[in-house]
């Protein structure tokens, strides 16, 4: 049976540390932040964000 | 049970669980194979431009591909030991085609699954998915030198097309609504990487119509996966946000911040405008698609020309038979292998097909190119061209391309195979192996391309951007054309800190507003002396307090992108009188990037050498200041105060004078790109071969003018280096080096040594 939409974004607290740590990258790019941001978002969005969507 | 929609057997859920440890192993494999070819540092084309914008986090050309530059920031300042940034740059496209190869040997093996019964078998069918893509020629040669983002989009498609094939087996499995979603959001990054990030959306739409048409009619899925493909694009967010920073690589400056970021300019309807006209790539203003540039026909062979370069690289014409009859092999094992792709295993194919179609003629009709620079020599210069070879555009058509052959291959061996079984039984080993020589056919693309395809020993573009920087006065200015002669000097600049003193000014960008901007803002760097060539050590250089240009921003922003000349005009500041002709110019006027060069050089008389790369042609001389020019090294400088006579300053007939001291010292204790071009030994892509042949004709002038001084020894050397380059670079048929060997001696009526005069400026000027 196809999954219901809120089942499909479960498990939140991937998508929490999604939201996070992508956050934090912004944060540090709009203060002018080069080497901390980039990392904390190429986490973000390469390894978290991929694993908040597959983790059931 | 699984039964395939054509297959006689039917196939166990355990049999269909893919092989990624040997998929793992493939791609490691091919990386391998990337890695020991891999360039050592950045190369010529966009290669340096996106290194360095990575390496600074700056914004390249539009759409500026901030995926890109993030994933390329981090890979940059990787601790590796024994790399340089651009290596590890580098080796992020090798990984990003190693990943890519992985995902086609789990897709072949996927279909295959149908169709042969033992997994041995069908990994084998994998793993020549993962050769013959990896090494056809254009994925082999973009996958060793980051040359721009097109293998991190490969990365990506393949990943897109196994989660959808993934989907296509059971689009009611408990995973498979989060495989679509995460598709959408692979798409959103590779939108985010490039434009051609959503090329696999129509194959996709195709898979889900095909197989469970009602997932379009699931709001809820639908809005999910929306949310994944916004949630995708968001990189393109740090666009403006850097913008702000002003880095030293901003390209299309989408922001209207003037100095570092505040929410209010960020927010501002200026900065959306910019952004936009970044990511729409309104500079580059392409023609609609209904506006052909050549005949579809025409673009098709273009397409047609760089398949045939994939199984067998022949650059110089010399195996042209060879060449076609491997990709008319290459193309029939493709089509074999489409054709049994639809008759085995119907699911996948309603997406892979759809995909291929789309990354060969789809994208021939969409990206409406030009006739091709090496195709149809025969027409020369009478129909519009690419500047350069425009292959790396396909290569995720020839890396996917590779999926079918290794099908059509599998179809030949498994043929083969009952032809050797007595009984005609395929369940025995035996057959199989007998047949197997036939798979060697998969290493033809790994032999054809052995040699032109691998970028290990190139180091040319750092090397020249070393040469023509140093060729340069400390706190010089150094007018450029375009990507070849400037991008590798930005990469030398940026990342290497390679003569950070000297400002490059590339006209082709000059005719836009934000680089004017870019100029005023750049800081005045330190000379490092120690650092740089012993000819400019002995002399005091004041270092400039001001930019290169004495405008205020809206000043810059107010030069009119062109002044319509009627008639010629004199240019005069300090000695320099240059008569300006409207006949000598594009369009009869003086385009924002012309009045910008005039600028500079009024702007910086006393402080500042002006000097106009070698690789500008006749540009300096259109706008009237080729008397006034001396050649130094790969730079031809502005010598507007004095010029005195000297035995130094041999004029050459057609090449104006030259500063033979500076140049023979230039040559022989500084530059690094002629040994370079001859330790290559191979060059493959004849576009570029100008930059060679500015070191061939640079060596042949210096060799007359050491001739003219009457330095016989000096002469021949410097010509036969001259001549290694040309034989190295294959342009020895553009240049006639041999008629200057021995070098001619010195005219009877020349001027008496010491006293070569510079030519006089014109004085009839109105």
């Amino acid at each position: 049976m196809p999954r219901s939409l809120i089942q499909t974004l479960h498990p939140v607290r991937w998508w929490l540390a999604t939201a996070l740590v992508l956050l934090a990258g912004y944060a540090d790019l709009v203060r002018g932040g080069v080497t901390v941001a980039p990392l904390l978002l190429v986490t973000s969005y390469c390894v978290l964000a991929p694993i908040a969507i597959l983790r059931r | 049970m699984l039964r395939s929609s054509h297959s006689p057997h039917s196939v166990s859920a355990a049999d269909l669980r893919p092989s990624y440890l040997a998929a793992g192993i493939a791609a490691a494999c091919v990386f391998a194979l990337y890695l020991v070819t891999l360039a050592p540092t950045s190369a010529l084309w966009d290669a340096s431009e996106y290194i360095a914008a990575a390496y600074v986090l700056g914004i390249p050309h539009p759409p500026g591909n901030p995926f890109f530059v993030l994933v390329g920031n981090v890979a940059a300042h990787l601790p590796l030991p024994g790399t340089t940034p651009a290596m590890r740059v580098n080796m992020l496209a090798a990984l990003s085609s190693a990943v890519a190869a992985g995902m086609w040997f789990l897709v072949t093996e996927r279909v295959l699954a149908g169709w042969l019964p033992r997994r041995w078998q069908r990994i084998t069918g994998g793993a020549l998915a993962a050769l013959v893509g990896a090494t056809a020629f254009t994925v082999w040669n973009q996958s060793v030198v980051n040359e721009k983002v097109y293998t991190v989009s490969l990365a990506l498609f393949a990943i897109v097309s196994w989660l959808v094939v993934r989907w296509c087996d059971d689009p009611d499995a408990p995973m498979a609504d989060r495989l679509l979603v995460l598709a959408a959001f692979l798409v959103g990054l590779g939108y985010a990487n490039h434009p051609a990030g959503l090329l696999p959306v129509p194959a996709l739409g195709i898979a889900v119509l095909a197989r469970r048409p009602r997932t379009l009619l699931r709001w809820r899925l639908l809005l999910a996966c929306g949310a994944a493909l916004v949630l995708g694009l968001t990189p393109f967010a740090t666009q403006p946000i850097r913008a702000a920073y002003h880095p030293a690589i901003n390209e299309g400056e989408p922001t209207a911040c003037t100095d570092g970021f505040a929410w209010r300019c960020t927010l501002s309807a200026e900065t959306w405008q910019r952004f936009r006209a970044n990511v729409d790539r309104e500079q580059y203003g392409k023609p609609p698609l209904l506006e052909r540039q050549a005949p579809l026909t025409a673009q098709v062979a273009m397409w047609w020309m760089y398949f045939e370069w994939q199984w067998l690289r022949d650059a110089y014409v010399e195996h042209p038979t060879l060449q076609t009859a491997l990709a008319v092999a290459f193309l029939a094992l493709g089509v074999l292998g489409g054709w049994a792709h639809w008759r085995r295993d119907r699911r996948s194919f309603w997406f892979f097909g759809p995909l291929v179609l789309t990354l060969s003629l789809g994208l021939v009709i969409y990206l409406n190119f030009r006739y091709g620079w090496s195709q149809a020599p025969a027409l020369g210069g009478s129909v519009p061209r690419e500047v350069r070879d425009r292959d790396y555009f396909f290569l995720w058509s020839f890396s996917s391309w590779s999926v079918w052959v290794a099908l059509g291959i599998v179809v030949c061996w498994r043929a083969l195979a009952r032809r050797l079984a007595p009984d005609g039984d395929l369940a025995r080993r035996r057959p199989w192996l007998l047949a197997a020589p036939l798979l060697l056919v998969a290493l033809v693309p790994l032999l054809g391309n052995r040699t032109q395809a691998p970028r290990w020993r190139e180091t040319l573009a750092p090397d020249f951007a070393h040469d023509l920087l140093n060729s340069v006065e400390p706190y010089g200015i150094l007018i450029t054309a375009g990507d070849n002669d400037t991008f590798p000097l930005w990469y030398a600049q940026e990342v290497e800190g390679v003569r950070r003193d000297v400002t490059v000014a590339v006209t082709s960008l000059l005719n836009t507003d934000w680089y004017a901007r870019g100029l005023l803002r750049r800081p005045v760097y330190e000379y490092d002396a120690d650092s740089g060539p012993a000819i400019y050590r002995d002399t005091r250089w004041p270092r400039p307090t001001r930019p290169v240009l004495a405008l205020s921003i809206p000043e810059a922003d107010a030069i009119p992108p062109y002044v319509r000349l009627t008639e010629p005009q004199l240019f005069r500041e300090g000695r320099v009188e240059a008569l300006v002709d409207p006949r000598n110019l594009r369009y009869g006027a003086l385009e924002r990037a012309d009045l910008l060069v005039l600028r500079m050089i009024r702007d910086n008389a006393g402080t500042r050498a002006v000097h106009f790369s070698s690789t500008m042609g006749d540009y300096p001389d259109r706008l009237g200041l080729g008397p006034w020019l001396v050649t130094q090294g790969l730079a031809r400088r502005l010598a507007g105060d004095s010029l005195p006579p000297s035995r130094d300053m041999i004029e050459i007939p057609g090449q104006g004078v030259m500063d033979v001291a500076r140049t023979r010292a230039l040559w022989d204790d500084v530059f690094r790109g002629p040994e370079a071009i001859v330790r290559r030994g191979e060059w493959v892509d004849r576009a570029s071969s100008g930059i060679a042949l500015n070191y061939v004709i640079g060596g042949a002038t210096l060799g007359i003018a050491l001739g003219l001084r009457g330095d016989t020894a000096a002469a021949r050397t410097a010509i036969e280096r001259a001549r290694r380059v040309a034989d190295a670079s294959r342009t020895s048929d553009l240049v006639r080096l041999d008629a200057l060997l021995p070098p001619p001696a010195l005219p009877s009526d020349a001027p008496p040594r010491g006293e070569v005069p510079v030519r006089q400026p014109p004085t009839d000027a109105p």
